[in-house]
Formats: structure tokens, sequence, C-alpha cells
């Protein structure tokens, strides 16, 4: 039993699947190891604030960062993005704090939610592309999915049906 | 399962040798072995027992790593497979990776391959409909290949024969251009297939969608019951192999059927080097076979020998089953074997959107086959500027969605609170190609794969019908969606290349004459009668309906076939 809850403890549940921990035992390094991505963990934990402000917790439902879907998207990204994404999503990482300073005067970790959530609707909607524009637009979209494939969503909320067991092609709509 | 000693040759003589373990080589077997054969069933892969190695049947979204995507250093490194619609993160061990087995390319070709007890058949796509005199006649009509060997009441009681044993939906359409057949209860059309069924015949003579005709038990029979398989639940992750058995595939039905009997051998990571011919005898004697793990060759024996290896791969142990007597390969005198491959043309989709009454309302639950549309071309006579037809694939569903626009709150409220969608339609193509001497396969005569063996070498390509075909089904599906109502009409070229269909077919062509094919009418190779090859490489033309059903038909009746020959003294 306790060998088992020891190796249990070494992977950490990151909107519901396991992810190996770093082994580097670098505390300046992020907390899950990553094959190509260099994050630091100074920018895994702004990531998780940029996360939060994303899909903030709210009293019916847990927020990105307790359900670790910052570490999600670093899993995703390391593993499945392409060299470009990952340059892109790193460069756009690194250029969230100072861009926003540059821009409104105040660092990304100093704003309030709602100043967080307004700045970076501006960025998503701006015509002219940047890293940091695709960053936000990567780590939107894997946030996002993070969620509706969580645990929460899909069995908890019921989104869904792993047996249905029955087809009806002319179920009636509810009004 | 019987262990093999391999230190006797009598230990390695067996009435029955199936080379392949795939969808039509476990009817082989599963035929063979009830005959009271002793049968050794060789499959180059390692061994998937039904239930115990289907790892993520059970899993639920959220337990994969990277929910269903596969990582970039896997799709890098398999190219091929990874274009390949079911290749994800739940199947991709029933997949052969590119690097493992590679092959030549003359001409690009997706060669998609499942290297493991029962093949593609964890894999396939299900679907399920014979073949009508209209697809055996078409080469003899159209002056194209040569003609089949065959004709429909030929094959027909033994469609029956399969379609009871592996469970098969479908509706008694009364169609002559696809025969209806032994049926279980079908996945009924929903409003909006429905809707386009009716619209198609106020607007056509000869076109329509009907119930999709697959290998699923909608309503499990008693033998059904007895191969320990029930109801299909509806989940549509059948690729992940099905914990009811609820889809027909060589591990959940034939095997252990065959295995039952107690005279199926099975010998997994067994890689069939070629068939062994005596000169004396005038006849196969047996199969060189390479241990995939120790390298070592072994031989084994037997009187008839069924090769089921999977289209391309039957082409290329024939090819490199060399002789005194064959010194081109096994039963190839006119030099037409690995010739005349062909393949089913998926060059194209169309799909559209509907408003209306319909709105009412939506599907529950999941339909796990769809719907279909036989071909409707050139079926009674020729009325276009190319040859044959093409099926298509149809289905229309209605899904959820949320809006993404905001960040915060408002985002996270949405997508707890989805939207229902409208109504979409969707239809693939699914055309007959023309088998042509220049579209072939032949061993390369300078790479080896790790075992010795010659690589395969494909060069197959689109040609002016497949482009002209292409056309009229953007047209006529363009059309008949209009005449629907639907709205948004948009046609997409997929731009795959031969071989993504997973339905290569031909190399080893059966027809009447020794000059011009290799196999008989009962699939025995001309010139070498203790050989069969049911697979899809007998195949002398295409038709436009998914080929496992008609390969199943022809292996249970070439078994039949050659269990009387062998009690003869003929074989």
């Amino acid at each position: 039993m306790k060998r088992r809850t020891a190796i249990k403890s070494l992977f950490i549940i990151a909107g519901g699947i396991a992810i190996l921990p770093s082994c580097s035992g670098d505390p300046a390094k992020a907390s899950i190891a990553l094959n190509h991505l260099d994050v630091s963990a100074d920018e895994e934990a702004l990531l998780a604030e940029l996360a939060e402000t994303i899909l903030p917790k709210t009293p019916d439902a847990p927020g990105a960062k307790d359900m670790k879907l910052h570490l999600f998207t670093l899993k995703m990204v390391d593993d499945c993005h392409t060299r470009e994404d990952r340059d892109q999503f790193l460069s756009g990482l690194r250029a969230l704090d100072t861009t926003l300073e540059q821009q409104t005067g105040t660092s990304f970790r100093k704003m309030t939610p709602e100043q967080r959530a307004s700045v970076l609707s501006g960025i998503l909607k701006e015509e002219t592309t940047s890293d940091l524009q695709a960053f936000l637009k990567i780590t939107k979209r894997r946030v996002i999915q993070g969620f509706t494939q969580s645990k929460f969503v899909m069995t908890d909320k019921k989104q869904y049906e792993l047996v249905p067991g029955r087809y009806d092609g002319f179920y009636p709509v509810q009004s | 399962m019987p262990q093999l000693n391999i230190d006797s040759v009598k230990d390695r003589t067996f009435d029955a040798i199936v080379i392949g373990s795939g969808i039509s080589g476990g009817w082989s077997a599963k035929e063979l072995c009830e005959r009271g054969l002793k049968t050794l069933l060789l499959e180059r892969g390692r061994n998937v027992e039904h239930l115990k190695d289907y790892p993520t049947t059970n899993m639920l979204p959220y337990e994969f790593e990277h929910r269903g995507e596969v990582p970039l250093e896997i799709k890098e490194k398999s190219p091929v497979a990874s274009k390949c619609y079911a290749f994800r993160e739940d199947t991709l061990h029933f997949f052969v990776k590119d690097y493992e087995h590679p092959y030549v390319q003359e001409k690009p070709f997706d060669w998609i391959r499942g290297y493991q007890v029962g093949g593609k058949s964890l894999i396939w796509a299900r679907q399920t409909q014979r073949w009508s005199d209209f697809d055996f006649e078409g080469p003899a009509r159209d002056g194209f290949a040569v003609d089949w060997p065959i004709r429909y009441r030929d094959l027909s009681p033994w469609y029956s024969h399969v379609e009871r044993f592996a469970g098969i939906v479908g509706n008694k359409d009364g169609l002559a251009e696809l025969p209806d057949g032994e049926f279980l209860p079908p996945y009924p059309l929903n409003a909006v297939e429905t809707f386009f069924n009716e619209q198609l015949k106020k607007n056509y003579q000869n076109r329509y969608v009907i119930s999709a005709r697959a290998a699923h038990i909608s309503d499990p029979q008693p033998v059904h019951l007895e191969q320990g398989r029930g109801k299909c639940q509806n989940r549509a992750l059948c690729q992940r192999g099905c914990p009811f058995g609820g889809y027909f595939s060589s591990n959940s039905s034939t095997l252990p059927w065959a295995m039952k009997t107690g005279n199926l051998s099975l010998r997994p990571f067994s890689v069939v080097h070629s068939i062994i011919y005596d000169e004396q005898k005038g006849k196969a004697t047996g199969v060189r076979v390479i241990d995939a793990n120790t390298k070592e060759a072994i031989e084994f024996y037997a009187d008839v020998i069924f090769v089921n290896a999977s289209a391309l791969n039957t082409n290329l142990i024939l090819l490199n089953s060399v002789s005194n007597r064959f010194p081109q390969g096994l039963g190839n005198d006119n030099g037409l074997l690995g010739k005349y491959i062909a393949f089913h043309h998926y060059g194209g989709r169309v799909r559209a959107t509907y408003e209306g009454e319909l709105d009412r309302y939506r599907t529950d639950g999941r339909n796990p086959v769809g719907c279909y549309m036989p071909r409707f071309r050139n079926v009674y006579r020729q009325e276009t500027d190319f040859l044959r037809g093409y099926a298509a694939g149809v289905s229309a569903g209605r899904g959820y969605y949320s809006d993404t626009d905001a960040i915060g709150e408002t985002l996270k409220n949405n997508l707890l609170n989805r939207k229902l969608g409208g109504w979409y339609i969707g239809s693939h193509m699914m055309g007959e190609t023309i088998p042509k001497e220049t579209s072939y396969v032949k061993l390369d005569a300078n790479q080896q794969d790790e075992w010795g063996i010659p690589q395969l070498s494909i060069s197959v390509d689109f040609d002016e019908n497949d482009r002209k075909m292409l056309q009229d089904y953007f047209e006529q599906l363009s059309e008949m969606f209009d005449k629907a109502g639907f709205k948004n009409i948009k046609t997409e070229e997929t731009k795959n290349v031969p071989g993504h269909d997973i339905h290569e077919m031909g190399g080893a062509r059966m027809g009447n004459d020794p000059k011009t094919s290799i196999l008989n009418k009962w699939n025995q190779v001309h010139a070498c009668k203790n050989v069969f090859v049911t697979d899809g490489a007998c195949m002398t033309s295409t038709a436009t309906q998914n080929p496992s059903l008609t390969y199943m038909a022809f292996s249970a009746r070439a078994a039949d076939y050659a269990v009387q020959e062998l009690k003869k003294g003929n074989l």
C-alpha cells in the first residue's frame, strides 16, 4: 500500500490525467517533465495566472488553476505542437509581462482579474499578429480543451456518454 | 493454445496452413477447422486476444494523456499511418508505424497496415455491402481487365453464410444494384437523412440513401451469443476493440470459434518468406517462415495453403516464392502477378446544412455506421464520359457548440451551457477505379526488410477516368443537395493518394483463362492448385462496395471447395 501511494504521489493530476513530474531537481524549472519547452517555475506560475484569467474559479465550478490546465497546456504544446508553434508559444509567454507593462504601465501579474481579462481580449482581437497573440490563442484553445474534456465537464456535468446503448434519429428538441 | 514443437517435421506438418489472421484469414481458418482440417494459422505480428488485449477500450477521453491526439514525434515518424482517420492515441497500437516496416513508393501510396492477430479487422470501418451482377459483369461490359469467372449466384449463398455468422445490420431495400442479405435490424435513418431520401425519390429514378449495411450486432442471435458476443452499445469507439463484441473482427468471432474446434494452431510472430514448391510433386508443400523475434527460418508443411496476408503482402509472398518451375513467382507463368492493382477513389466530399421544420428534432445516442448511397451512375447502361461510378457514404447530424469568443466567467458559462447546433449533412465518395497493367507492385531489387525479405515497391496512380468521376461526384451530390433545399453546399477535394482508402485490391486476379489471370473461379492458383488466394489480391475489379464482406465470402467458399477437393484426392 505504502509503495503504491508513493508511486501515485509521483504523478500530478492535470485536468484528470497523470503527468510525470520534472526530475531535474532544479527549483527554477517547471514542475512537470518537458522534452522541448524550456519553461521556468516562474513562467509556469505566470501561465497558471493566465489560464485562470481564461477560466476563473466560480462558485459552481473549479477554475483553470484547480484543474491544472496550465500544465495540460504545457504538456500538449510540448508533445503535439510543431516547432514553430513551440517557439511562438515560448516567445509569447516571455513577452507577456513586458509587453503589457509597456502598453498599459502595469505588468500582467500586478493587474486585477478584470484588467487581465480586458487586456487579453484586446490582444486576441488585434488584427496584426504577434508571437504574443499566437501564444494566447494556443493557450486559450488548450485551456478550453482541457476544461471541456475533463472529468468535471464530461462526466460530472454529463456532457459525454461512454456507452449510450441507443440511437434515436427523431429525438424531439425540448423547447 | 497448443505449443508448437518445431523439432520434428511431423510436428511442423498440418493439413492446412493459412497465412494471415485478418478478416479473410480468420474465415479461411474457421471454415477449414470446422471441416476437420488441422490448421496452422500464421500471423506476422503479435497476438491480440479478444477483450484481454484491448488496453484502451474502456478509457474515458480525459484518461488519455493527449486527449486522443497523436503526439508530433509519432506523426513525423509515421507520416503515412498518421493520415488514416482511425490512427489516434486510443488506437495507434493496432497500426503499423511507417518506420517499423518500410516500403518503396515509386509513386505516392499510403499503405495502411495492421500487423497483429486480427489484422485490420480490429480497426476496419465495418461497412459490408454485397456485390451485384452489375459489378461482376463490369469488366466484360465495359472492356477492361478480364471477365470475372463467377457471377452473383456463385457467391450469393456464401454471402448469406458469412452474414449470418458475422452479424450484419441492414434494411431489405430491394435494390437490384445492391442485393439484400441476411440482415439484423438496421440503424434507421435520422430525420434529415429520411428527408433527403424522400427528396431523392422525388427528383431521381435510381438514387437512394439507405441504412448502412455493416458488421454490427443490433439484435444478437443464438450464433452470436455462442461466440460470446453481445449487442452493439452504440459507443462508436470500435477501433479500440469492442468489450461487447458488438462488431465483427477475427479476434471476437472467427478465431475463438476456430480455436474451439481443437483443430487450430495459431503462431504469431511468423513472417512468411515464401511458399515452398515441390517440383516432383508439382504442388506446394509448405511455407518458409522467419520467426519475427529470433529471425530463425522454419518450414511448415501442409496439403493446402491459403494466402490471406492482405492484398499487397499476398502479392509480395507469391512474387518471393520462386522455384525452377516458377522463376517469376508462384503461379506467375504469364508475368501478370503484381499487376492490375486498383483501389477505391475517395477523392471528394460534399457537405451542406439544413434549416427547416426538422429543426424540432435532434439525434440521441450514436449511430455507429451511418448511411449509404449505392452507385447510381452507369448501372444499367453507359451514361457518362467516364467508366463505372461511385457509391457515397452519407450521414446527417446535429451537434452542440459553445461560443468561445469571450474569456473569463462568460466563456466558462458558455462552455458549461452548450447550444444545440443546426443540422448538417455530409457525403464522401467511394469510386470504382479501373485496374491497369501500369499499376503494379514488385519486389524491390535492392532493399530488404529486417527478415531478409525484399521490400515491396508500389506504383499505383489515378488516371483521367478518376478525375472525370470526381467532377461528376461533385456535380451530382451538389445537385442532389440543392434539389433537397440544403444550404451552404461545399465541395472538398481530399487530395488523398491511392492506398489511403485502405481498399487496395488485385495483383493475383481471378479469371477463366490462365494466360490472363493468376487464379481460377475457386480462388485456386491456376498453375498450383493447392494454393488458394482469398484476400484482396484476388480481385479482378473493385466495384464500389467496401470489399471485406466479399473477401469473407470468397474465403468460406474456397475453403469448402478445398476440403472437397482434398477428400477427392485432387490436391
